[in-house]
């Protein structure tokens, strides 16, 4: 119960500080933040293979993918004050409020799954996973294509 | 069911950050808030139904999303070095 009104507030802070903060680094290292609470979200909800799948990629790529076109791009910000930030903690803890009661009257327990999670992505999705095997080429080409072309220009 | 709550609130915090934010990469940030939203339900329904497919999904549907993030990253490079610019409201000029 208290640990779950913890990660909502963390969850909904962190969520919020990614949007409201100006300097871009610091909003991809508080959108890593919101990956790691959520992920521990899915832990306390008993669905292992969703938690360490939301943290490979969402830390481990989307997040270092984020930084990185952020070194390649001129920092065009203007810097907030501590006022602001702190307005804006104010009204991330005002927005959680709904979300930490929800969760407080929660009284279903969860339990896991009977099946695994390998036979539900071969058996039942097989076409999916070869087919997003297909997708994940087509963009890799893609963005290979695309900065390609742009050195041959430069 | 009382997690939906907390998805649609992140869900919110998206659409805000993608309606006010002019930055390429914060408007990245937003996009991949609400997909962490939408993935988040997927995750929840399959806790509350005791489905493992659900998970599968999720774990789809998170690696299309992160196709997605590098795609529209590689296009914001691609046009910083064109326009000097990550600001969307410089895009027009991509005309010229």
């Amino acid at each position: 119960m208290v640990h779950e009104i913890i990660l909502t507030v963390g969850l909904v802070t962190s969520a919020f500080f990614a949007v409201y903060l100006e300097e871009p680094v610091y909003a991809v290292v508080s959108l890593a933040l919101m990956n790691i609470i959520l992920s521990l979200f899915y832990f306390s909800l008993n669905v292992p293979f969703a938690a360490v799948f939301q943290l490979a990629i969402g830390i481990g790529t989307v997040a270092v993918l984020l930084l990185t076109g952020e070194m390649f791009t001129r920092k065009t910000y203007t810097a907030q004050t501590i006022r602001k930030k702190l307005l804006g903690l104010v009204a991330s803890v005002l927005l959680s409020i709904p979300s930490i009661l929800s969760v407080g009257a929660m009284t279903a327990t969860t339990q896991s799954s009977g099946f695994s999670i390998s036979s539900a992505l071969w058996d039942l999705r097989f076409i999916d996973v070869i087919a997003q095997g297909l997708v994940v080429l087509t963009i890799a080409l893609g963005i290979a294509m695309i900065l390609r072309k742009k050195r041959s220009d430069g | 069911m009382e997690y939906i709550i907390l998805s649609m609130t992140l869900l919110a915090i998206g659409i805000y950050g993608l309606t006010t934010k002019y930055n390429m990469i914060k408007l990245l940030i937003s996009i991949e808030m609400i997909t962490a939203a939408a993935s988040m339900n997927f995750v929840i329904f399959a806790s509350l139904l005791n489905d493992t497919l659900g998970q599968a999904f999720m774990i789809l549907a998170l690696s299309v999303d992160t196709c997605m993030t590098a795609v529209a990253l590689a296009i914001a490079v691609v046009i910083y070095r064109k326009l000097g610019a990550v600001d969307i409201t410089e895009l027009s000029k991509l005309r010229e």
